[in-house]
């Protein structure tokens, strides 16, 4: 299939939609270039869904302006809108064969019956579902209907594709087979896409860039290499991956740079090392620091340790990847912490 | 001017077809009988101060409420029990069961009271069994007093308290008993402290229904009890046909209304707000006033669930205990409800082939000769043809309106929503003659009286209520992303509507026009005063026939009555069983 040659840019200019007392997203400025796969990433009740919602056009923005291609859309209602959304409960019809949920929105652009068939069938197969055609969606396992809802939202080619929650129904494997066959599709199409999850992994896998929100407000916007290693705040810290937050700690912590007012110390677990105590320091002791602390706890997760190390009052998590000659501490041992001062973040607090 | 776009978009527009019916036919008139009633302009309270000042109308004020009470509180006595004995009862056991209680509440209420009338008669079975038998001389005056309409009262009446009960206990967390019981509460103890407070909606629902329904609906007193038995409802529609006086019937109307509404509010509103959620609650309690409605959705989603958890439920529900005596008098109970409940209708069907020049029972040789009567004689058909007309446009109109009218509602802020739809419903929610006189004085105003138009728009008030009760529903059930998704697909608000929204909601909307159907086939009381006299509907005709000659063709009639109530239910049944998409899943996973 050809890339569209001209994708529009998606623009929220100031965004704010409140639902009564409740303000569901407050003032949110952020533009989606083209062809880029964008996520929305928050926890729950962040404001995600109204987010794709007021860009789908089933919401209206109660300030602010929303603009594709640098046209405000706020007049235009959704059924006018170019564009493929895939609902969190896939919203197939059921009345309908997969083959009818196809042509659904291919019909409803007046293209004639010979080429939706052509389409149909190129789309089935192009998901693995070429011998689905004549099912109802009730017939069909989780996997399977999210591809379908994946199929009929990309069928007509629209410049731009939403997601909501796309895999949250499915499970663990499942859900990694299909992040790859999206992440294939979206090469493939190129379509600019706007995806909505709560699900930091699914969000690292797929994205070129990373919205994190939070109570209704842009926490964060960046790649996410970008995001997990060089959190702005606290909270993305701690959203997107582990965190150790440096505070009150009964030892002076060692720096590269001076910590900035209004900010905490953050270490992410894997950049600690855990040896004990006798092994301590390895040569460049000026750019390390280490600290000793007691085992509270260990658990194993398949290729990964995970401990929890007591240091005064403040508990440290730390990850190592199991190792061949790797000594394994048990509770209550007496461990030695240590790290690169330059893997040391400070976030707002 | 945004203001004013929002409002051209608002689907709130969709309910205009039915509140113009609506206003146009009952709110105006009803208000004018109103104001009537206190004398506008003057507004004096004579007409009241005149009616409690005559001893014969307080007399007969409580009487009706004491009908209606005693009728209501022996409805729930019996229907109670019932309902819990269905509900434990297993799975087959329980689904038969409530087709049996769902059978004759379809049934024509006049078909019913004439089986009683055939039963209880000075020549009727019992009396005609006893002489038979020589037990004794002369007939017992079984009919035309307080029993009989009591008995016939109770029996009309007694789906309608055990469709709500047994709603509201299907709806009872089965694990709730469960853990009364794991907290040592003995079973009486939790059936008492857990099980009973949880059931009490359904209590209420029923007891509002019966009770609002014996205010209303004069005809089995009027048909099964003597000269003094007669109901304030029985006393407004004579006046209606002796002398029009309006101030007079408005002012009767208006105590019957007053004192609904005194009994709605007492038992509705309170135990609404008690439960703190006035305001979204109010549709739903609305909801459970139509029964067979509310049953549908337990009674059909148990097809697909059958296999699970099947006995394990029944246990824990059995809070009375599981001794084999108690289980015995349960059967026996409940057999003894379901004969009640189902042999009048049944003796009349067989008696409706009688051989002889009168009905028997049993008939002494099998003829159609009574159902040729009636398919011959042009006065019978001729009604039963009327009847059918006007059903199929009272269907129509009211499945056209109403639907819109759901759909306009469910789009609409759920505050407004509620008490529109409470608006809607207020026909099928007051006494009926109340909404029938209502409707007469604005089928005069309107010059429509003994016109078909004009009881084609009598009937469509409750019909209108009934779709809209149905596929709102239906209309709840509804994923609202589906339509989203059609939209997201660029498909306009028309063709969402076409081509998601309407077949998915299409068993509600039919279910709708089928009850729509039943209602304007089998009313009787709205009808007869707006017919003038000019036009005989099935119903009326029968009515006329019950209190003048009986002629026997009415048994052959009135066994047709009870068929068509059955085939609908098969019908529908079908219906909405296939219309489950789950099923396609259930029936295939069952082949396989
Ligand atoms: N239609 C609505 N009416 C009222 N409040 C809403 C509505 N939709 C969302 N909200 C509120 O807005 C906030 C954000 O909701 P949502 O966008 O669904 O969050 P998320 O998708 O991130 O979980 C929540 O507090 C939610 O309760
Ligand atoms: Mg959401």
């Amino acid at each position: 299939m050809v890339k569209n040659p001209v994708l529009p840019q998606i623009e929220f200019r100031s965004v704010t939609k409140t639902y009564g007392k409740i303000t569901a997203v407050r003032d949110l400025s952020l533009t989606v270039g083209c062809g880029e796969f964008l996520t929305i990433l928050g926890p729950s009740g962040s404001g995600k869904t109204t987010t794709l919602m007021l860009l789908a056009g089933f919401e209206a923005p109660t300030a602010g302006d929303i603009l594709i291609a640098g046209r405000s859309v706020a007049a235009v209602p959704s059924y006018r809108r170019d564009q493929g959304i895939v609902f969190q409960s896939y919203a197939l019809f059921p009345h309908l064969t997969v083959t009818r949920n196809l042509e659904f929105p291919l019909e409803m652009r007046g293209i004639n019956a010979a080429e939706r068939t052509t389409r149909v069938r190129r789309m089935l197969e192009r998901v693995h579902l070429g011998d689905f055609g004549g099912r109802m969606p009730s017939q069909l396992s989780g996997g399977q209907q999210q591809r379908v809802a994946l199929a009929r939202a990309l069928i007509a080619d629209p410049p731009f594709l939403l997601l909501d929650e796309p895999l949250g129904a499915l499970d663990r494997n499942l859900r990694e087979q299909m992040q790859i066959e999206m992440k294939s599709l979206h090469k493939e199409f190129g379509t600019t896409t706007v995806c909505v999850t709560h699900d930091q992994e699914e969000a690292l896998t797929l994205s070129d860039r990373i919205v994190v929100m939070r109570a209704g407000q842009i926490e964060q916007t960046d790649s996410p290499e970008a995001l997990y290693d060089r959190p702005a705040t606290c909270f993305v810290a701690k959203f997107l991956g582990e965190a150790n937050i440096l505070e009150n700690c009964n030892f002076e912590l060692e720096t590269d740079a001076a910590q900035p007012s209004g900010t905490v110390a953050m270490i992410r677990p894997e950049r600690i090392c855990i040896v004990a105590p006798d092994a301590a320091n390895r040569g460049d002791a000026d750019r390390r620091q280490s600290i000793t602390g007691t085992v509270d706890d260990m658990i194993y997760a398949g290729p990964l340790r995970k401990y929890h190390v007591r240091v005064g009052s403040s508990v440290f998590i730390v990850r190592e990847h199991v190792a061949a000659g790797q000594p394994i501490f048990r509770p209550g041992d007496g461990v030695c912490l240590d790290w690169l001062r330059s893997d040391i973040r400070f976030v707002a607090a | 001017m945004k203001i004013f776009q929002k409002l051209g978009q608002m689907p709130i527009g969709l309910t205009v077809p039915a509140f113009a019916i609506l206003l146009i036919v009952f709110g105006m008139p009803i208000i004018l009988l109103f104001l009537s009633s206190i004398n506008a302009p003057a507004f004096s309270v004579t007409n009241y101060y005149k009616f409690f000042s005559q001893p014969a109308n307080v007399r007969v004020l409580f009487q009706t409420i004491e009908v209606s009470v005693l009728a209501t509180g022996m409805c729930l006595i019996v229907g109670y029990p019932t309902a819990y004995l269905i509900v434990t009862a297993s799975k087959r056991v329980r689904l038969t069961l409530i087709a049996l209680v769902i059978i004759p509440y379809l049934t024509s209420g006049l078909a019913r009271t004439y089986a009683w009338i055939v039963i209880l008669g000075d020549r009727g079975v019992i009396n005609n069994l006893l002489l038979h038998l020589g037990v004794i001389h002369s007939p017992l005056p079984l009919i035309y007093n307080r029993t009989a309409v009591y008995i016939g009262m109770v029996h009309i009446m007694l789906p309608l308290m055990i469709l709500p009960l047994v709603s509201a206990m299907m709806g009872i967390d089965r694990s709730l008993m469960a853990a009364a019981r794991s907290m040592g509460a003995r079973p009486l103890a939790a059936f008492w402290r857990v099980f009973f407070p949880l059931s009490l909606p359904g209590v209420r629902s029923g007891s509002l229904l019966v009770f609002v329904f014996c205010l209303g609906f004069y005809i089995t007193p009027a048909a099964l009890g003597g000269l003094r038995d007669a109901m304030l409802s029985t006393f407004i529609a004579a006046q209606v046909t002796s002398s029009f006086e309006i101030s007079k019937i408005a002012t009767s109307a208006f105590i019957l209304l007053a004192i609904a509404v005194a009994v709605l509010s007492m038992l509705g509103l309170n135990l609404a707000g008690a439960q703190g959620r006035a305001a979204t609650s109010a549709p739903r309690s609305w909801v459970v006033r139509l029964p067979i409605f509310a049953m549908r959705k337990h009674y059909f989603s148990e097809f697909p669930n059958r296999y699970r958890a099947k006995l394990w439920t029944t246990q824990l529900y059995q809070a009375g205990g599981n001794s084999r005596l108690s289980n015995i008098v349960g059967a026996v109970f409940v057999l003894i409800v379901m004969v009640y409940l189902l042999s009048p209708g049944l003796i009349v069907v067989i008696m409706s082939f009688s051989a002889g020049t009168f009905l028997e029972f049993p008939p002494s040789g099998v003829s159609l000769q009574w159902y040729r009567s009636f398919f011959g004689d042009p006065s019978w058909n001729g009604a039963a043809w009327t009847s059918i007309q006007i059903g199929i446009a009272v269907a129509i109109l009211s499945t056209v309106v109403g639907t819109l009218a759901a759909y306009g509602l469910n789009r609409t802020h759920p505050r407004l929503r509620g008490f529109l739809t409470m608006t809607i419903l207020t026909p099928v929610t007051i006494p009926v003659i109340v909404v029938g006189i209502a409707t007469y004085l604005g089928l005069v105003n309107l010059g429509l009286i003994g016109s078909k138009t004009g009881i084609v728009l009598a009937q469509s008030l409750g019909a209108i209520g009934i779709v809209v009760v149905i596929v709102s529903a239906t209309l709840a059930n509804l994923d609202r992303t589906l339509e989203q998704a059609a939209k997201s697909m660029r498909a306009g608000p028309l063709q969402t509507f076409l081509r998601v929204t309407l077949p998915l909601i299409r068993p509600g909307v039919i279910g709708g026009a089928v009850f729509a159907f039943l209602h304007s086939f089998d009313e009787v009381v709205i009808t007869s005063l707006v017919s003038g006299y000019s036009i005989r509907t099935l119903p009326l005709k029968m009515w006329e026939n019950i209190r003048n000659q009986i002629d026997p063709t009415i048994a052959a009639v009135a066994s047709l009555l009870m068929l068509v109530p059955v085939l609908w239910l098969i019908v529908l049944y079908l219906m909405w069983w296939r219309a489950r998409p789950r099923d396609h899943h259930t029936l295939s996973e069952l082949a396989t």
